[in-house]
């Protein structure tokens, strides 16, 4: 027998359920379960019996009274001596009150629902059609249909009437072993045909009879089911007959009971006749008939939990309702056998019906209960058991044709286990739908409480190991498409939508990523000085997403790629693009990312053939330094800056590029030492071995004049920032900390670069690292 | 529950150019399970628009009769009851209940339906019934004065019919009620 949960001494008995493993009461009488379940027996866990059996005898009464009063036989005498108005009541009669108009109407009705009956349940007919169960079905739905004429008939209402039958029918099974095992309890004889007159059994009976108490003595030695099983099915206890729960003359009474109380749902959420509505319902926000909406909620869950399957069914045009309209209408009957369904429903009417929503926001109203969300969470745990076959097919007719023949050898409980996880998230969202944030913190707490994983939710800010991934994710597919890597405007691409990375759309997946890298490349190819602002942002903005080695490593391997020729080059870029530090750490992501946007541009110089951009090179040749600077603010302040404000400044550069140039022109000194200077700062950030070439250096130089002339100029744009200025003032400060470091670098190595540097290469160096004070103060200053 | 509808003598389109709006009102297909027409309609039009009321449709033939074919008498069974059909012109003197007794005893059927008269009719008769459902248009009839245009419903229930009378009085439909029951029919002797 199992152990009753401590802390409460119950009086009836709760025993573990065989399949869910919960402390149930009656957990071996499903019909009786059911039916608390289902609010039509008062459902706290202190109800006597005699209180249930009080609750079902009015039940029945209720329903006898219904059908005698509306299945009418016309030919019944009439009360009393009222004699008939034969003008009315007469068979032809078009009036449409007379007893012989509804008796026709009841006819069709009849005939509609003989024509479901006769296909119930084929395969399970030893049961299902026999001549009084369909006789009982048939006066069921009939009384049920013409007390809810709005709804009327339709098909599928007896397969949700079939499974209530049965239970009914099993408990009554249960009954009769139980009776069949303790016969003793059960029966009244006090007649015995045998000579024992006087027989121990007897003298005890008579005297407990004498006590007052027939029944208690025997029922305490019985164990808490059986005892249970004995009061429902007492003929002496409250009501006497008709309070027999488990009473094979009322099951026609309770199954139209339990399928009203189904049906109406018990003003909870779900009520199945909605379901069988064609109009939209009163309270709908979506004005589609509440099965449409079900079924597009079903979709809605599928995309938060799993969005590669929703996007293919949705690509492949295969619309919820085709299949869902027939696993909601009928609470997934025609998909499973009779015995697994009964699982199914078990844990659908533990899930309770009360809306969980405080106000009426809702995007999904059935989404609002609990037992609502296990019924689409079952939806999407089955469409997730066939995800594989689904996926697998392009074209929807194949799909449909899965999702319709539903594979019959499944684990049910596998799949109810995943639908449970699903209902927490169905409510979950529900939650976050109606924009309370409140309710939010009480949905994680109870996610937590469950120890069930909370997925990412689509409202929420990612993290940036999300856009890291990404961003990997990406560049493979950017890697392997650009296979000419001569072409720069790919390259611009590459940055371009590299760039807008960290721009926060959780919508956006990876196709719209390959289509952003084929616009960016149309779209760049336009004005090289926004390539090459676009280049170098972009290698900032890689140089922002830090933190993990393998980033660096891509970047890496970006770089090697498209430094194609220039090997030894592109090895020592990538080597200087290699952070190590993480992103706090001001100097070397500063330099790391100068370098890697100098890298870049200069790749993109080299392969620009624009006549018409030398003379935007001169100018930028003329102030290395003071890009050189700016690139590192633009880095440092790109750490600060979300990525909107990014967005937001790339565009504005790209307006006015040349503007910003001739400004920075003034500035800066321009001069081919510089170009030296670059080279000794390379040398000067202590990473092994430099460019050789003087030619890429030129290049590197002049791009990263340019870099720093947008970016002064966007931070001029950006005047309202006022973080941006501080942010400035830093990266002014940290570049002339790296001065210095080159500064003195310089002098203690002055033949490490060979002919890079000799006496004018030193001086040049001088001149720019003034250069550089000089921008740094009037950064401090703006 | 068995509804049959018996009717005859329209004499459309010799005396009557049709049935009574309200008749054909009333009269719409699915309801009825038979119908029994003593004769005399006359043309094929009027056979086929029974014929569309309901498909299980028997006619005797009537001295008026255009299609020549018809039977003179018929007998079919209804639930528990035997049902006889005929126009009524052979059996001499018209209208007369011995001799429709007699026509009864020889088709040994429990309800005799026939017309000619023009004149409802229900007589219980010897563990038997005989009607006469009239005219339905109301035709003009030599032995008859003040026709009526009528017809009958009988509703076959088990061991017992109910007689629904149809009359046209005055431009308004009266409804008239009869009932019989039949007694059980006696064992066959060992």
């Amino acid at each position: 027998m199992p152990a009753a949960p401590t802390g409460v001494p119950l009086p009836e008995s709760f025993s573990p359920d065989r399949i869910s493993g919960r402390w149930l009461r009656f957990s071996n009488l499903r019909g009786v379960r059911w039916r608390i379940n289902l609010r039509i027996f008062p459902s706290s866990s202190s109800t006597s019996i005699d209180e249930i059996r009080r609750v079902a005898a009015n039940a029945r009464r209720s329903y006898a009274g219904l059908r005698r009063q509306l299945l009418i036989d016309p030919h019944a005498p009439k009360d009393g001596n009222r004699s008939p108005d034969l003008a009315m009541d007469n068979p032809l009669s078009q009036n449409p009150e007379s007893t012989w108009g509804r008796f026709f109407r009841n006819a069709e009705l009849e005939k509609a629902v003989d024509q479901d009956l006769s296909r119930l349940y084929p395969q399970d007919d030893h049961y299902f059609h026999t001549y009084a169960c369909q006789a009982m079905l048939r006066r069921i739905l009939l009384v049920w249909c013409i007390r809810h004429p709005e709804c009327g008939y339709r098909q599928g209402m007896h397969e949700l009437l079939a499974p209530l039958i049965y239970v009914l029918h099993v408990d009554l099974n249960y009954l009769s072993q139980v009776r069949g095992l303790h016969e003793k309890y059960f029966n009244d004889e006090f007649d015995r045909s045998d000579c024992e007159v006087v027989s121990n059994r007897t003298l005890k009976k008579v005297k407990s009879w004498d006590c007052g108490s027939k029944f208690t003595n025997f029922v305490d030695d019985l164990d808490p089911d059986t005892r249970d099983v004995l009061l429902l099915s007492d003929p002496y206890g409250a009501e006497g007959e008709l309070g027999i729960v488990l009473s094979e003359k009322f099951m026609e009474h309770d199954a139209y009971c339990m399928f009203d109380g189904l049906m109406n749902g018990a003003d909870g959420v779900v009520a199945m006749n909605q379901f069988f509505y064609t109009i939209p319902s009163i309270g709908s926000s979506t004005g589609v008939p509440p099965v449409i909406e079900a079924s597009s909620a079903i979709y809605h869950l599928l995309s938060i939990v799993d969005a590669s399957l929703h996007s293919h069914l949705v690509e492949l045009g295969v619309e919820p309702q085709y299949f869902a309209l027939r696993w909601l209408r009928v609470l997934f009957g025609r998909e499973f056998s009779l015995i697994d369904l009964l699982v199914i429903w078990d844990e659908m009417f533990f899930s309770l019906n009360d809306s969980c929503a405080a106000n009426d926001e809702y995007e999904y109203r059935i989404m609002c209960s609990p037992r609502g969300a296990f019924i689409l969470a079952m939806a999407v745990s089955m469409l997730l058991h066939v995800r594989s076959s689904l996926l697998a097919t392009e074209n929807a007719t194949s799909c449909l044709k899965r999702l319709l023949n539903y594979p019959k050898k499944v684990s049910v409980e596998k799949i109810i286990e995943k639908a449970r996880s699903c209902q927490i998230l169905a409510l979950e969202a529900n939650m976050l739908g109606s924009s309370q944030t409140g309710l939010m913190m009480n949905s994680s707490s109870a996610v937590s409480r469950t120890g069930s994983q909370s997925p990412k939710s689509p409202i929420r800010i990612m993290p940036d190991s999300y856009w890291e991934e990404k961003w990997r994710v990406l560049h493979k597919e950017k890697v392997i498409q650009d296979g000419d890597l001569n072409n720069g405007g790919k390259v611009c691409g590459l940055f371009e939508t590299l760039r807008t990375e960290p721009n926060p759309s959780p919508s956006k997946n990876i196709n719209k990523k390959k289509e952003a890298h084929s616009i960016a490349k149309h779209s760049l190819f336009d004005d090289l000085s926004q390539n090459v602002e676009s280049v170098s942002d972009d290698v900032r903005s890689i140089s922002t997403c830090q933190g993990s080695p393998s980033l660096d490593e891509n970047v890496r391997n970006c770089f090697s790629e498209f430094m194609g020729e220039e090997c030894p080059s592109a090895e020592n870029f990538s080597v200087l693009t290699i952070n190590t530090g993480p992103n706090n750490e001001g100097n070397d992501p500063e330099i790391e990312s100068e370098k890697s946007s100098l890298t870049s541009n200069s790749f993109i110089r080299e392969n620009e053939d624009d006549n018409g951009n030398i003379d935007e090179e001169c100018n930028k040749a003329y102030d290395p330094v003071s890009k050189k600077l700016e690139s590192c603010a633009n880095v440092e302040s790109g750490q600060h800056l979300d990525a909107e404000m990014k967005v937001v400044t790339e565009a504005k550069v790209r307006k006015s590029a040349s503007s910003r140039f001739q400004w920075l022109w003034r500035i800066g000194n321009g001069s081919f030492h510089e170009r030296k200077m670059e080279k000794g700062i390379i040398a000067g950030t202590q990473q092994p071995s430099i460019i050789g070439n003087e030619d890429v250096g030129h290049e590197k130089y002049v791009s990263s004049s340019s870099d720093y002339s947008w970016h002064g100029d966007s931070a001029k744009v950006e005047d309202g920032d006022k973080r941006m200025w501080g942010t400035l003032k830093k990266l002014g400060q940290s570049v002339l900390e790296n001065v210095q470091v080159i500064e003195s670098v310089l002098q203690q190595e002055p033949g490490k670069d060979g002919d890079i540097l000799g006496g004018d290469g030193q001086s040049a160096a001088m001149a720019a690292l003034k250069d550089l004070r000089k921008i740094s103060i009037i950064l401090s200053e703006m | 529950m068995v509804l049959v509808l018996a009717l005859g003598d329209l004499h459309i389109p010799h005396r009557a150019p049709d049935l009574p709006a309200k008749f054909m009102s009333m009269l719409v297909p699915g309801k009825i399970q038979h119908i029994l027409c003593t004769g005399n309609l006359c043309i094929k039009e009027i056979y086929d628009y029974l014929k569309g009321l309901c498909p299980d449709l028997h006619v005797t033939r009537g001295e008026y009769d255009e299609d020549v074919h018809y039977p003179e008498t018929k007998t079919l069974t209804i639930g528990q009851f035997k049902l006889g059909l005929c126009h009524g012109h052979q059996v001499i003197p018209w209208g007369d209940l011995d001799s429709l007794a007699m026509l009864q005893r020889q088709l040994d059927v429990d309800i005799l339906v026939t017309g000619h008269t023009h004149q409802f009719k229900a007589y219980k008769h010897e563990g038997g019934v005989v009607i006469n459902p009239g005219s339905a248009t109301g035709a003009f009839s030599s032995i008859t004065y003040d026709v009526n245009p009528s017809f009958v419903l009988m509703d076959i229930d088990g061991l017992r019919v109910v007689v629904y009378v149809y009359e046209l009085v005055d431009g308004e439909v009266k409804v008239d009620k009869i009932d019989f029951k039949k007694t059980a029919a006696p064992q066959p002797a060992p």
